[in-house]
């Protein structure tokens, strides 16, 4: 009993920041949605009701739930692959990958971010190598689609997705996969049936960071995505900040975090299929 | 019921301001991020330790921002001066948040032109909004606000909405131009129903000068500040104002409600109109329209003499801002994909 | 030749029935050659393991032992030299098309799969159809005698258990080669010695052709038809247990086979004059007189006697100690030399006497005479 209550007393410091800073503020916004007008004089479900009412804005929480699903997907499908070349390669090549892997974190979101403008603009990289190649007689649209946003948060993620994985595959016994490849076990084989069952854990330590920074990136969807892309950090922003109608984007946050809050559990909840031992 | 409000508002702003300090002989002023900022610190912040002897620590924020940070600070100003664009002013005048100015504090009121200075605000600078164009892609740029809409401008044109005054008085003019007013906009939703799927990008304001310097637009309607910026950068662009008139509207400087530093806050308004930090902040990168008589216009601006200002089309922020939030709502359906 | 070894698993013919070896398994290293930077970790290595035989490659760690072993299975491409299995070299084969089994000294099992699918795992890779997976497995579970579990995951099992079904995942393919890389490491010494019977005694049963790669010489001794020693990537010695441990080739064999006691000695009169003052008469391996060598004696082939001779040595007895069936005697010449000396010990017998002892050669004792480089 004498050594729980000292492990409480530890706690404290940081439990009662964590109250003030963090519980205090959501309990907040959660009071400012539950209001009906503007001014925040009266109690209501009203901005609740008006949101979830409305197949807009129904919309832009579907579709930011899919912007996440899709960076998930386009950054574990590279991430994949590179984290076993990382595990393979010689120590010093890890090094410089290892760079090259955290150097998306090192460089300001709002550089990286102007920076695939340059990469995807009508004008851009991409386009001129594709012109010059000649696989389109016109440039292609990339910027301000869904496609180009997804090719932005892939690289601008990346390293949440790789680190995680790449720490869980270094834990990995390099004998099972020679275990594996000696009984007679291709390459792909040996990747889908013990490499990546083995590494579902890193998995889902990225793809839930994953999920949850693309669903809330507000600078790259804004600035890559356009204004026609509407995803609910966008629309919280335009709501306090242009509109100033508090209750409802205080109803559009708790319903963003909400949301990421699901995909996190959703995530989770695969994990418990994924106990390796 | 008020003071629940209040907590509210009062624990959400103690949350997000820190405390300024105070010396005397100091004073903190609200600023723009970016061009603005750069400009007050380089300028008006030296003039105005030189001639009072007095420190200016600014806080960058946007319009709506500083409205909102003073609204929730409950009466305990967070700076002492705000600078706005017309619709904020108008908010925030509503909802009583400016000083009275005293305008025998400001001795260069009679610089500026008339209705520059009144009771509460005080003008510092013009802000004149039409169509910029790339000169090398289009040598006949387009000639009016319903030019815009037509081939071959239309597969070129960046769009931007309601978020800024100066998307918002431009998409007023296009409405205008095709048979609507102030208060009935509907024809130009009916127009960019039309031209989404044409347009080269719909985009947040903040995005179109680099949409624009990387070529992914090549006409977009903007203030004559952007289009100075991206010149002094290199970018061919060049500004045309539409047959209908350009627009113009004022930027202003207030007092906030419960300023302690109410004599400094005068003295900083004072210095920001003088000729001297006016026709500083003129030049490039700054390019801001003077309202100082005495300036002598710089040729980098797309206006020859201050009268012109007087013949441009103006708004009536009252009648805006109670649609824009329906306005800005219904640009979002009309727009996303 | 991937076809031709689809057929042979999945044949009608189990594991039980296929007995008789044949030249299909047999293993031909030649002239192997293999550097990790300017580390040469296999130095030339040729080595024939014939069909249903064990070879132990025996050493110290970086040997190059295990480097040997991977090239074998196909993990290591060796700078030069080649690899032939059967009658067909398969440097170029990925492992995956080797059929070479192998196991592990941490097992290896997949932590994710069951024992049945540990064990199915290169059944289902060779596209076996379910109901040979289920034949297989039970087949194999019987075999290492682990009926019951194969429905448990790797960790509830135990380390001697879990390599019982390592065992049997490498052995459900049917390899050509069985490939053991320090099996018995993780065990217990008790654990030790059932599982080195439990391999011999399948080894035997099916006439499995493998290398055990190890460090441990008892271990290598007791299960290995042949020891190759290794040493600095080179084999020092290729033989029987017997003709290792009897007749070591160099001094490094000789130390690193068994205990013996080192004595110096210059040959003289047919035999070998020890600094300890005794000359023993041995095989002297035509080595010129008065050349000075290093004599190595195991302390079973020396014995205590009362009566002086001249192939005797006086030596004083300080500590006798009974192990198990025998006792160890530590002597001490009158030069200093200590000796360990191993006798039968009789029932009741717990220490011998103290006086003045003489140690002496067994009658069947056979030194070995390794002669010291000059300075």
């Amino acid at each position: 009993m004498r050594r729980a209550a000292v492990d409480w007393r530890l706690a404290a410091p940081l439990g009662i920041v964590y109250l003030a800073l963090f519980a205090a503020p959501l309990l907040l916004l959660l009071g400012i949605s539950l209001h009906a007008d503007q001014d925040l004089q009266q109690w209501g479900l009203d901005n609740w009701t008006k949101f979830w009412g409305d197949a807009f804005y129904r919309g832009v929480v579907w579709d930011t739930l899919r912007l996440g699903v899709a960076a998930v997907l386009a950054t574990s499908l590279f991430a994949w692959p590179l984290a076993v070349f990382f595990c393979n390669a010689s120590p010093r090549t890890q090094k410089i990958l290892l760079f090259i892997i955290l150097l998306p974190l090192l460089t300001s979101v709002v550089i990286r971010t102007f920076a695939w403008i340059v990469i995807l603009a009508r004008e851009g990289l991409v386009n001129q190598v594709v012109l010059a190649l000649g696989l389109s007689a016109t440039p292609l649209r990339l910027l301000q689609t869904e496609t180009g946003l997804i090719l932005a948060l892939m690289q601008i993620e990346m390293p949440l997705m790789l680190l995680p994985l790449i720490s869980v595959m270094r834990g990995l016994d390099p004998n099972l996969l020679d275990a594996s490849r000696a009984l007679g076990a291709g390459m792909w084989r040996s990747f889908f049936r013990v490499i990546l069952p083995l590494s579902l854990p890193g998995w889902i330590a990225g793809a839930t960071l994953v999920f949850a920074s693309a669903c809330t990136a507000f600078i790259s969807q804004s600035v890559i995505g356009g204004a026609r892309l509407v995803y609910l950090p966008s629309l919280i922003w335009q709501q306090a900040m242009v509109v100033y109608d508090w209750p409802f984007a205080a109803v559009c946050s708790v319903t963003l975090l909400l949301t990421v809050l699901a995909g996190i559990m959703m995530l989770n909840w695969l994990g418990r299929y994924a106990r390796t031992d | 019921m008020a003071s629940r409000r209040l907590f509210l508002a009062g624990m959400a702003g103690a949350l997000a301001a820190p405390s300024i300090a105070r010396a005397s002989g100091s004073m903190t002023a609200a600023i723009y991020p970016g061009t603005w900022d750069e400009a007050y610190r380089e300028i008006v912040a030296p003039l105005l330790r030189q001639r009072h002897n007095v420190s200016v620590a600014f806080d960058p924020l946007f319009a709506v921002d500083q409205v909102a940070k003073v609204r929730a600070a409950r009466g305990v100003a967070p700076f002492d001066c705000f600078v706005l664009d017309p619709g904020p002013a108008a908010a925030a005048r509503q909802a009583n948040l400016f000083e009275a100015i005293d305008a025998r504090m400001i001795t260069n009121a009679g610089k500026l032109p008339e209705g520059m200075v009144s009771a509460d605000s005080v003008t510092v600078n013009a802000q004149v909004v039409g169509i910029c164009y790339n000169p090398k892609k289009f040598p006949e740029p387009p000639k009016s606000w319903a030019d815009l809409f037509r081939s071959p401008y239309v597969e070129r044109l960046g769009l931007t909405g309601f978020q800024t005054t100066f998307g918002t008085v431009s998409l007023i003019e296009m409405a205008k131009a095709f048979g609507g007013s102030i208060t009935n906009i509907e024809p130009i939703f009916a127009k960019l129903r039309e031209a989404l799927p044409k347009v080269a990008a719909v985009s947040a304001p903040a995005a179109l000068p680099g949409l624009f310097q990387q070529g992914q637009i090549d006409i977009m309607y903007t203030n004559t500040n952007n289009a100075a910026t991206l010149k002094g950068r290199g970018v061919d662009i060049a500004f045309v104002a539409p047959s209908e008139g350009a627009i113009t509207f004022n930027t202003t400087l207030h007092i906030v409600r419960g300023s302690g530093n109410r004599a400094n806050a005068h003295r900083y308004i004072d210095v920001a109109i003088s000729a001297e930090a006016q026709s500083r902040l003129q030049l490039s990168p700054f390019n801001m329209i003077p309202v100082n008589k005495d300036v002598q216009l710089s040729p980098n601006l797309d206006i020859k003499s201050l009268d012109e200002l007087s013949k441009m089309v103006t708004h009536d922020w009252n009648v805006i801002n109670p649609r824009r939030a329906a306005w800005i709502d219904r640009f979002n359906r009309e727009i996303t994909k | 030749m991937k076809v031709a070894s689809r057929r042979r698993v999945l044949g009608a013919a189990t594991l039980s029935n296929s007995i008789q070896t044949s030249t299909s398994q047999q293993l031909l290293l030649n002239n192997i050659v293999h550097s990790y930077g300017s580390a040469r970790a296999v130095d030339n290595v040729t080595l024939e393991v014939k069909a249903g035989e064990l070879v132990a490659l025996l050493g110290p760690s970086g040997c190059g032992k295990t480097t040997l072993l991977r090239i074998v299975a196909g993990f290591i491409r060796q700078a030069s030299g080649q690899v032939v299995i059967g009658d067909r070299a398969v440097d170029d084969l990925p492992p995956n098309l080797r059929e070479v089994g192998i196991v592990f000294q941490n097992y290896a099992l997949f932590p994710h799969m069951t024992v049945a699918e540990n064990i199915a795992y290169g059944l289902v890779a060779r596209r076996a159809s379910k109901a040979e997976q289920r034949a297989r497995v039970a087949e194999m579970l019987s075999i290492v005698r682990m009926q019951g579990f194969a429905d448990r995951k790797p960790r509830q099992l135990s380390g001697g258990q879990q390599q019982r079904i390592a065992l049997a995942r490498a052995l459900a393919v049917q390899p050509r080669i069985l490939l053991l890389d320090e099996p018995f490491a993780a065990l217990d010494k008790n654990l030790r010695l059932d599982m080195q019977i439990e391999i011999k005694r399948l080894q035997r049963q099916f006439g499995l052709t493998a290398i055990l790669v190890t460090h441990d010489q008892e271990e290598a001794m007791s299960i290995a038809d042949r020891i190759a020693v290794m040493n600095g990537g080179r084999i020092e010695q290729l033989g029987t247990p017997v003709a290792i441990y009897d007749e070591p080739a160099t001094p490094f064999v000789n130390s690193f086979i068994g205990s013996s006691n080192i004595l110096e000695g210059i040959i003289a009169d047919g035999g070998v004059r020890l600094a300890v003052g005794a000359t023993l008469p041995c095989k002297t391996q035509h080595l010129p007189q008065g050349k000075p060598v290093q004599v190595s004696i195991r302390p079973e082939q020396l014995m205590l006697v009362r009566e002086a001779a001249p192939d005797r040595f006086p030596v004083t007895l300080t500590l006798s100690l009974p192990i198990g069936g025998q006792l160890i005697h530590d002597v001490a010449a009158a030069n200093g030399t200590t000796l360990k000396i191993a006798t039968a010990r009789h029932p009741g017998d717990t220490s011998s006497l103290p006086g003045i002892w003489h140690c002496a050669l067994t009658p069947e004792a056979k030194p070995s005479i390794f002669p010291l480089s000059t300075p």
